[in-house]
């Protein structure tokens, strides 16, 4: 592995939307700094605005097809890249402007709450990126640094801080965990680039390395047995952190975790195919049953968050190209419906001042237009035609039946009638039970932005899903050169996991 | 402009209901009339639709298909035969006068229209799917408005336990009960329907994407897979997959039909529904459940049909006894209607399970003659509910001094509902019954048993509420004297004994629809005979049997021409 540190200028341009962003971040902090009397909501526009301008940035690296590898593979811009960049950097606006009311009730460094926000997308930008594990970790552990600051933003409410702290433990370990996992696999193979370990012996060292890596990443994305931060830190961050939490780590956890499976480990399917089933069973299972206990809204999305992730690990279990495009694609479906839920929680809240259940009793009257958004967004995550989340959900279920994953998808296919049950307890209260205080809910016309665009991309996807599904296949196309249409026997399989 | 029909008719309820989401509930008016307006667009669609189908072509018409994903191999391909055409009609016909039914409704008008039509526009979106994902799509579809409809404008119904108890036994409903923990709200009726149909749906699915995988073709066009795919034969779990598959798609979707035991949300969510909801749902929305079998399992596993549909046979008895048996005991206006549909579906069962021409065509018309007569029976059960707000026919009395018309127009519904002659269901229950009687003379007894069972339960209610002592609390209940109230069920009678009388053009298209299918499953057709998708039905279906004979002829010349289908080893 040789490093060549002198960059030229096109290899700057693979790295343009992250610097451009990086200045932008400076800039920001700079008005934050020499005009403290500016509003804090020009600050939010003012870090959307960047957030746009990179955007454009990589859609227009799409549109001309750059692609590219810098630092001797350690960071790679390749279609998926560019994907879940776009991914990240659109959960970042949704969440900025759903934050800019919300903002107020933070006693102090409201200016360097957008800062954080945007800093910890930068550094999931660079994991979407990451091709090689100490790149990876350097990247996450920046990313998280801003969440662990962000989760415990409410200084004066005791949750906020528990949930801070929990997270910041679990996640440290989570760190300590993948580091160790690194090393490993570093001392069995002598890689670190993804791409060039897919020759490797399955060694008990190599299998613990990547089982410790795969904890790690599991954490990220909150599957099941490395779960138990999500329900508390859900619910004690301030809600637009919530709502970031629960799409915008995931996403690029998941990236991370496609190019290991698919790239490095491509040989070892029959392996991991158990590990994953395993994960998957139980992560759907236990979200859902555990979610119709709930009687907090973010403690029930949190627990639907980690049944979505076992729907999603469903494609990963597919290990084809297919199963990546279904992941990525649900991945879509899921933040437009993901995020567009917690902004109306956000608008409730704002309106209520808590966030039970049965404070949605009779919103339908108080707010036909939350009300509706809301059931959208829940009946997508439920995977209701003819929302984005049926298209998903099918759309992994093919791939997967393809692979004949037939346990897999007949628990998912439960799950969903599972899940159908404590989404509807919602809209219950929502449609069905009359409102104790029946005064109409106002809502800001940044937040009333985030939750339109929730919709269009829920119904949208849903109805005409060709142009995504077309942009996620273009996406993956990378996993075409290391997946064969039928994996072969390795041969002599170890046994790991389930 | 003909060729999109099935547009206009899938589509003007859809932007109907897209429409009133921009109208303000101050304007009553303005979202009733959008309401209808795109109701009516779709009525006088699926007239031509139906009209303009022709029986001696046969086949599929009206196709339509855009492609929609690539990847997974799915297109919005539209089309009806001679089985989907009449549902069309009777699902645009009850939208319309569900419509008029829900005139009167104060609370948040606005949203029960845009609910009421997007449930009606997906269950005709089912009736005209020629994707088996499509299929699917609609169907799950239709389920939520179902819950908001029943949740938000339903009705809860008081003491149910007592009013099934006769003489102090208990005459539950056993098999519902399992879930039924006494609860008798409408929001536990809405929530059970979700929960059954989804729990029945995603089996339903499963087949459907085992049919996919295992096909090898790389798509969910129906057309495609009943040529191609062959599924026959291949060892799984000690069986064959094409059993399983059949076994997961027939009750996957039987459950909405709802064949016993599956049933027990039914009568609940009937009764827990708004009169226009109640009409959708057992008009046209258990039809769902027949449609879609025949649809897929007929259509794409013939042979295993042959072989496994005695099951619905044995089953469809227990459906027409204890619906029967249920409906005479019970004694709330929208438990008997339900009961009694949930009854008479298991004739639409027999009829298929019987597979010939006149059974199966039978089945056919039923489906549309039910529609018509318990529309027509649960409109004017909801009207008597509006007027008294009670459903316990104890209580109820002698209303036919208040509501001659609507009391006259009940003896109609009953009549139709029992199978008068001179009415669609006369037809279509002759027809059931005949045709069966070869293979399963048992089944029709018990049939002949459900249609006397009918006749006393439906008797005992009409007694019950319109005749005897009035009770004076009721005093103030009066007739349906406007149009808006009277032409719903004027619509509903006419047409079923328009078709009663003149049946001709209804019996042509149904038995173009039916004969190939029949000849399909009767007959061994090879897999991938031909490259031409309609080619099998053109070349069997019309050339044996003259479809513009006289019925009673045509049926005798109909049943020699089974063919062993009665004989299984």
């Amino acid at each position: 592995m040789i490093f060549s540190l002198n960059l030229s200028f096109s290899d700057l341009l693979l790295l343009l939307p992250e610097i451009l962003l990086t200045c932008w971040l400076c800039l920001v902090i700079t008005v934050d700094f020499v005009s403290p009397r500016l509003p804090k909501e020009q600050l939010a526009y003012l870090s959307v605005a960047g957030l746009v301008l990179t955007l454009g940035c990589l859609a227009w690296f799409d549109v001309a097809h750059v692609s590219g590898a810098l630092f001797g593979n350690m960071f790679v811009l390749d279609r998926m890249a560019i994907f879940f960049k776009v991914f990240i950097l659109g959960a970042t606006i949704l969440v900025i402007l759903s934050s800019v009311e919300y903002v107020n009730r933070f006693t102090l460094f409201r200016g360097e709450y957008y800062v954080l926000v945007v800093m910890s997308a930068i550094g999931m930008m660079f994991m979407a990126s990451a091709n090689d594990l100490l790149s990876v970790f350097v990247s996450l552990e920046f990313s998280t640094l801003g969440f662990y600051v962000l989760v415990s933003y409410l200084r004066e409410d005791m949750a906020s801080n528990e949930a801070g702290l929990k997270f910041f433990i679990l996640g440290v370990f989570a760190a300590g965990l993948f580091a160790y996992g690194i090393s490993l696999v570093y001392g069995e193979t002598g890689q670190l680039v993804f791409s060039e370990m897919s020759s490797a012996q399955a060694t008990p060292g190599l299998i613990i390395g990547f089982l410790l890596i795969f904890a790690a990443l599991g954490f990220k994305i909150g599957a099941v047995p490395f779960h138990s931060w999500i329900p508390d830190t859900y619910h004690g961050a301030p809600t637009p952190v919530t709502a970031f939490l629960s799409i915008a780590p995931k996403g690029a956890a998941l990236v991370i975790l496609l190019r290991i499976f698919l790239v490095a480990l491509a040989s070892f399917k029959p392996v991991w195919v158990y590990l994953l089933v395993a994960v998957s069973i139980v992560s759907m299972t236990y979200g859902n049953i555990v979610a119709i206990a709930q009687r907090n809204i973010k403690r029930l999305l949190a627990y639907s968050g980690i049944a979505q992730i076992g729907n999603v690990l469903i494609g990963l279990a597919a290990g084809t190209k297919m199963g990546s495009d279904a992941i990525l694609f649900y991945l879509l479906a899921y933040l437009f419906a993901n995020i567009g839920a917690f902004a109306v929680v956000i608008a409730v809240s704002h309106a209520i001042g808590r966030d039970e259940i049965e404070d949605y009793r009779g919103l339908n009257r108080r707010s036909p237009f939350l009300a509706f958004a809301m059931l959208l967004f829940l009946l997508s995550l439920a995977g209701v035609p003819p929302l984005a989340g049926f298209i998903g959900k099918l759309y992994i279920f093919v791939a997967a039946i393809k692979e004949g994953l037939y346990t897999l998808i007949t628990v998912g296919l439960i799950n969903i009638v599972i899940s159908m049950y404590y989404y509807l307890i919602v809209v219950k209260q929502m449609y069905i039970n009359e409102p104790i205080d029946p005064s109409p809910i106002r809502i800001s016309g940044p937040m009333k932005a985030v939750i339109y665009v929730g919709l269009a991309g829920t119904l949208v996807i849903g109805i005409y899903p060709q142009p995504f599904t077309d942009w996620v296949v273009d996406a993956t196309l990378m996993f075409s050169n290391f997946l064969t249409p039928s994996a072969t026997a390795v041969p002599s399989p170890v046994h790991v996991g389930g | 402009m003909g060729e999109y029909a099935l547009f206009y008719i899938l589509f003007a309820p859809f932007l109907g209901a897209l429409g009133l989401i921009f109208v303000s509930n101050r304007q009553p008016l303005l979202v009733r009339s959008i309401a209808a307006g795109s109701a009516f667009i779709s009525l006088i669609a699926s007239i031509y639709l139906f009209y303009a189908y022709d029986p001696v072509k046969g086949g599929f018409q009206f196709i339509q298909r855009i492609e929609w994903s690539r990847q997974l191999g799915i297109s919005l391909h539209l089309g009806v035969d001679g089985i989907g055409t009449p549902l069309v009609l009777a699902s645009t016909i009850l939208l319309f006068a569900g419509i008029f039914v829900s005139w009167h409704i104060k609370d948040r008008a606005k949203e029960f229209y845009i609910w009421l039509l997007i449930l009606a526009a997906a269950t005709i979106g089912v009736f005209m799917s020629l994707d088996l994902f499509f299929l699917y799509f609609f169907y799950e579809m239709s389920v939520i408005p179902m819950y908001l409809l029943l949740g938000m404008w339903g009705s809860h119904t008081k003491k149910y336990l007592e009013m099934t108890d006769s003489e102090g036994m208990k005459l539950r409903d056993s098999v519902g009960f399992i879930f039924n923990f006494g609860s008798n709200s409408k929001e536990y009726a809405a929530m059970k329907l979700v929960l059954f149909l989804s729990a029945f749906a995603v089996a339903a699915l499963m087949g459907i994407l085992l049919i996919y995988k295992y096909s090898g073709l790389n798509t969910f066009d129906i057309l495609v897979l009943r040529e191609h795919a062959n599924l026959m034969n291949i060892p799984v779990l000690g069986t064959t997959l094409d059993k399983i598959i059949w076994i997961l798609v027939f009750f996957g979707f039987a459950s909405i039909a709802p064949l016993w035991p599956m049933h027990s949300w039914s009568p609940v969510g009937h009764a827990a529904a708004p009169a226009a909801t109640s009409m959708l749902h057992a008009g046209v929305l258990m039809k769902l459940g027949h449609f879609s079998i025949i649809r897929v399992a007929f259509e794409i596993l013939p042979e295993t049909t042959r072989e496994l549909m005695p099951i619905a046979a044995v089953l469809c008895m227990f459906s027409i006894i204890y619906g029967g048996f249920v409906a005479f005991y019970a004694k709330d206006t929208k438990y008997v209607i339900g009961y009694s549909s949930s009854s008479h579906m298991g004739y639409v069962f027999l009829g298929m399970a019987a597979l010939n021409y006149i059974s199966l065509s039978g089945a056919v018309i039923y489906m549309f003659a039910h529609a018509m007569a318990t529309g027509m029976l649960f409109a004017m059960a909801g009207w008597v509910y509006d007027q008294t707000h009670t459903r316990d026919i104890p209580s109820l009395g002698g209303l036919s001094n208040k509501m001659p018309f609507i009391s006259a127009c009940f003896i109609v519904g009953c009549m139709a509902s029992i199978g008068m002659p001179g009415t669609v269901n006369f037809i279509a229950e002759i027809m059931i019954i005949v045709g069966s009687w070869d293979k399963y003379p048992l089944q029709v007894i018990v049939a002949m048993l459900g249609i006397v069972l009918t006749l006393a339960y439906l008797f005992k209610m009409m007694r019950g509420l319109f005749y005897g002592p009035m009770n004076q609390k009721y005093g103030h209940a009066h007739d349906a004297v406007s149009t808006v109230d009277r032409l719903p069920l004027l619509i509903m009678i006419t047409v079923s004994i328009g078709f009663g009388i003149f049946p001709m053009h209804l019996y042509d298209v149904v038995r173009s629809g039916v004969d190939p299918l029949v000849v399909r499953i009767t007959e061994v057709v090879p897999v991938a005979q031909s490259g031409s998708e309609e080619g099998v039905q053109h070349a069997v279906g019309h050339s044996k049997i003259p479809l513009t004979s006289p019925i009673i002829v045509d049926e005798v010349a109909a049943t020699s021409l089974q063919i062993s289908g009665g004989e299984r080893e």
